[in-house]
């Protein structure tokens, strides 16, 4: 952060206008091959296929051959995610099934190649449609596709979304405040929640004194973890993309204070749920087909959106689960949900947290016992010394987290700055220069002080 | 504040923050050395085609970026006051404050340690003491935390159930308890260790088990410098340094003593308190130096011909001073930082009358160490 980050800020700003994304692919390779120096190169010829996909497309939109090249390079972008990311997966289940013993390919994955191959895919799409102009600079595309905030672990920027930023886009105090802000937020959502509500995940996992109320700790904090961890990436993504003059869309937007699942798939990973919509649930007919196929549909969105976290049977459960839950939903729960908005609060956040018990096991295995534990059926005791040890130690951090998760903060800020007298909004922004900076020298100590800690994202 | 005044101010303060830092980096140089961390640091990796294109480079300079960060203690420091005084946790890196002592948290008990340990001292005992007519005691040195961790309500081991699986694992070696001798105010507030002007009691209690009481008085020598221990870095938190002392008298006074030199394999002379040491980056290795695989105190004005063999940690340094009233040649033995099975090329055990194994918990629940 503190060498990358100030040499990006200095080129960029004292680069003339048409070399603008020309510095920014380049500091977004350089950022990318510092941490996957193997793979860039899998990037840059995933992005040059996009790139002649895309004009293909474009030249010959209208015609059948269109269609024909739409559909080579979905092809190719679902060939080398399914190379990388799941080849092994289905190898090993293949395996299993006829009992032969095909070797696996060891194949690492790439960084962030499940959220770059996701945007090059939309571009072309969007391009086949006519929602975009084919992009005919290839720096251009290139530096949408690598933009360095979000390249590893999302938002999943939709080309339609920044299309005319990327020709043309404005940098103001204003934008680089609000990108300030944004930034150092995120940077403490992740630095003094997600890593210490993590360290519970891990003290539990590591603990010989397991009890029921352990488990629900363990639940409810990697429930909070996961959410400050990737929302505060998210935040971090826009308020740099604020600085480069990019308007990202949110990523998130409280989603545990949904009153139903339906609800918290509208405000969880809005980028990766509105792209399977787009591109996947729409194209397969939607919910205008018969109710059967709607079925169908529900669940083979929902089965690839857990595939897409990950090459894992759990992963795949933990789609499927949320499947279920929005057909139930769908049949007949959504009414009855309607008619209280505490019961409803309760009911999408307990089966959130169950979901992310199943979501965060190593197996299903795992995720079974987790969840009879949870429930008292492992033979466990109500509560041990660790658990009231660890409860009372990480209490101020639960709480925070619970509150950071709602949006309490937001509208209390809101409500001050709206007051008729200017003290509000004076006040607010007296607190905002001494607080953010404040925040920003406090996460820089506790990365100094810590382990490398990367984003849970990353390995989607 | 006015609005477009804070959308000036906040992107400049962070950005001065960010460049500041940055600057540091570039001119101010690097440390070799974390005096308060006591470890060496990583310094800018060597850059190469390999280095570069297999990824060391990248994870090397990692680890020097946290390392060298500009005013890294302080960084530190902030991040310890955070977690007690804003998020109100009861530790931080391990470390937890309490009666003015810095303690680290040991827990939970792992007993494949002790077996380990156990081991070990059994195959001592079978390689240099078998068919040999003397007594072997052992001893446990409870870290501070016995004293102050359930009044800090952090979690803890249960020191008696520990002492009683060390008894149980070396049913045939006279366990000698020194817990009721101690309490929080015989350590040091910022170190691991105990005071040595604070465990003549625990040093009578140890030689009087052995059959041989202690009668003589010390005069305290309290050293002019200040002394920040291994906790105070590690802790990161402010905190005033203790004072050191040291106990003399005649007796050790007339002692002679010797270390392994481990690079000649002979035995060359040294001090009882060695006074460069008290000056130097840990105070504490005053005493008897320090880390030494083999010492040997000799007191030739005993009235005994008793020889003792004190397999020991780093307690060990300030406590055997106080044994060698009691014995004409004391042999202290460090195994972690000698191999066990290389003792006997060094070490003459026929003599030795008494065997004393003293360590503490904190080694024992790691002993690994031990080789």
């Amino acid at each position: 952060m503190y060498f990358f980050i100030p040499c990006v800020l200095i080129l960029y700003y004292i680069a003339p206008k048409k070399l603008k994304n020309s510095v920014l692919l380049l500091s977004s390779l350089i950022f990318y091959a510092w941490g996957e120096q193997k793979y860039t190169i899998l990037l840059l010829i995933s992005i040059l296929f996009g790139y002649i996909f895309g004009l293909l497309i474009g030249k010959t939109r209208g015609k059948t051959v269109s269609r024909f090249f739409l559909a080579l390079s979905i092809v190719q972008n679902l060939a080398f995610l399914c190379y990388f990311k799941y080849a092994d997966f289905f190898i090993s289940n293949f395996n299993a099934v006829t009992g032969l013993s095909v070797p696996l390919l060891k194949t690492v994955l790439p960084i962030g190649i499940s959220f770059y191959t996701f945007q090059i895919l939309s571009y072309t799409v969007d391009v086949y449609r006519g929602d975009v102009k084919p992009q005919k600079s290839f720096i251009n595309l290139a530096a949408y596709i690598t933009m360095f905030p979000q390249l590893i672990a999302g938002p999943i920027v939709r080309y339609s979304d920044v299309e005319s930023d990327l020709d043309q886009r404005s940098h103001s105090f204003e934008k680089a405040a609000y990108g300030t802000r944004r930034f150092v937020l995120g940077l403490a959502k992740k630095v003094l929640l997600a890593n210490r509500l993590g360290e519970i995940c891990d003290i539990f996992r590591a603990s010989g004194e397991q009890s029921v109320i352990f488990y629900w700790l363990y639940a409810i904090s990697y429930t909070l973890h996961i959410y400050f961890d990737f929302s505060g990436y998210s935040d971090m993504a826009i308020g740099l993309g604020n600085f480069f003059g990019f308007n990202f869309l949110e990523n998130f937007n409280y989603p545990y204070i949904s009153k139903s699942i339906t609800e918290f798939w509208r405000r969880w990973h809005m980028s990766l749920g509105t792209w399977f919509r787009d591109y996947v649930y729409i194209p397969l007919g939607g919910n205008r087909v018969p109710f059967l196929r709607n079925i169908f549909n529900i669940l083979v969105v929902w089965m690839l959106t857990g595939m897409w976290h990950g090459a894992e049977w759990t992963f795949i459960i933990w789609g499927l689960y949320f499947a279920v839950l929005l057909i139930l939903e769908k049949l007949f729960l959504l009414k009855y949900l309607k008619k209280s908005k505490i019961l409803s609060r309760i009911y999408a956040l307990f089966f959130v947290i169950i979901g992310f018990v199943i979501f965060n096991a190593s197996d299903l295995q795992q995720a079974m016992h987790d969840i009879y534990s949870m429930f008292g059926f492992g033979d466990l005791p109500a509560i041990s010394k660790e658990t009231i040890y660890y409860m009372r130690s990480y209490a101020f951090t639960l709480i925070i987290g619970i509150f950071a998760a709602t949006p309490a903060a937001k509208i209390i800020a809101e409500k001050v700055r709206s007051k008729k007298s200017s003290f509000g909004e004076k006040t607010m922004n007296v607190l905002e220069t001494i607080v953010v900076p404040a925040l920003l020298v406090i996460c820089t100590a506790y990365l100094v002080d810590g382990s490398f800690n990367p984003f849970l994202y990353f390995r989607f | 504040m006015k609005t477009n005044i804070k959308n000036l101010l906040l992107p400049i303060i962070s950005a001065l923050i960010i460049f500041i830092f940055s600057a540091a980096y570039v001119f101010g140089g690097q440390k070799d050395y974390s005096e308060a961390e006591r470890r060496l640091l990583n310094k800018f990796p060597e850059v190469s085609l390999s280095s570069v294109s297999d990824g060391k480079f990248m994870d090397d300079f990692e680890s020097y970026s946290l390392d060298q960060f500009p005013a890294r203690d302080t960084m530190r420091s902030i991040k310890a006051l955070t977690e007690f005084f804003i998020f109100g946790n009861t530790e931080c890196n391990g470390f937890y404050v309490e009666d003015g002592h810095l303690v680290k948290i040991e827990y939970p008990q792992d007993d494949s340690m002790l077996d380990y340990a156990a081991a070990k001292f059994k195959r001592l005992c079978e390689m240099y003491f078998k068919d040999k007519n003397c007594n072997i005691y052992f001893s446990l040195v409870p870290d501070k935390g016995a004293f102050l961790a359930e009044k800090a309500g952090v979690l803890s081991f249960d020191y008696d159930n520990f002492a009683d699986n060390m008894i149980q694992r070396l049913p045939d070696m006279n366990y000698i308890d020194i817990f009721p001798y101690l309490s929080a105010d015989d350590y040091y507030t910022t170190d691991p260790h105990w005071r040595q002007e604070k465990i003549t009691d625990v040093a009578n209690a140890l030689s009087e088990a052995m059959g041989n009481p202690l009668s003589d008085s010390y005069e305290t020598v309290k050293l002019d410098v200040p002394f920040y221990g291994a906790y105070y870095g590690q802790a990161a938190l402010p905190k005033q340094p203790d004072d050191i002392c040291y106990l003399t008298n005649d007796t050790i006074k007339g002692c002679t003593v010797k270390k392994l030199d481990d690079k000649t394999g002979e035995f060359v002379y040294s001090e009882m308190y060695n006074m460069e040491n008290a000056n130097g980056r840990d105070p504490y290795e005053m005493f008897l130096s320090g880390s030494q695989p083999i010492m040997v105190i000799e007191n030739s004005n005993a009235d005994t011909e008793k020889e003792l063999v004190l397999f020991r940690d780093s307690y060990g340094s300030s406590l055997a001073p106080l044994l060698a009233e009691s014995y004409k040649k004391i042999t202290l033995i460090d195994i972690r930082y000698i191999d066990s099975n290389f003792l006997g090329a060094f070490v003459d055990f026929n003599e030795t009358d008494d065997v004393l194994f003293m360590y503490s918990t904190l080694i024992l629940n790691s002993s690994t160490s031990m080789r």
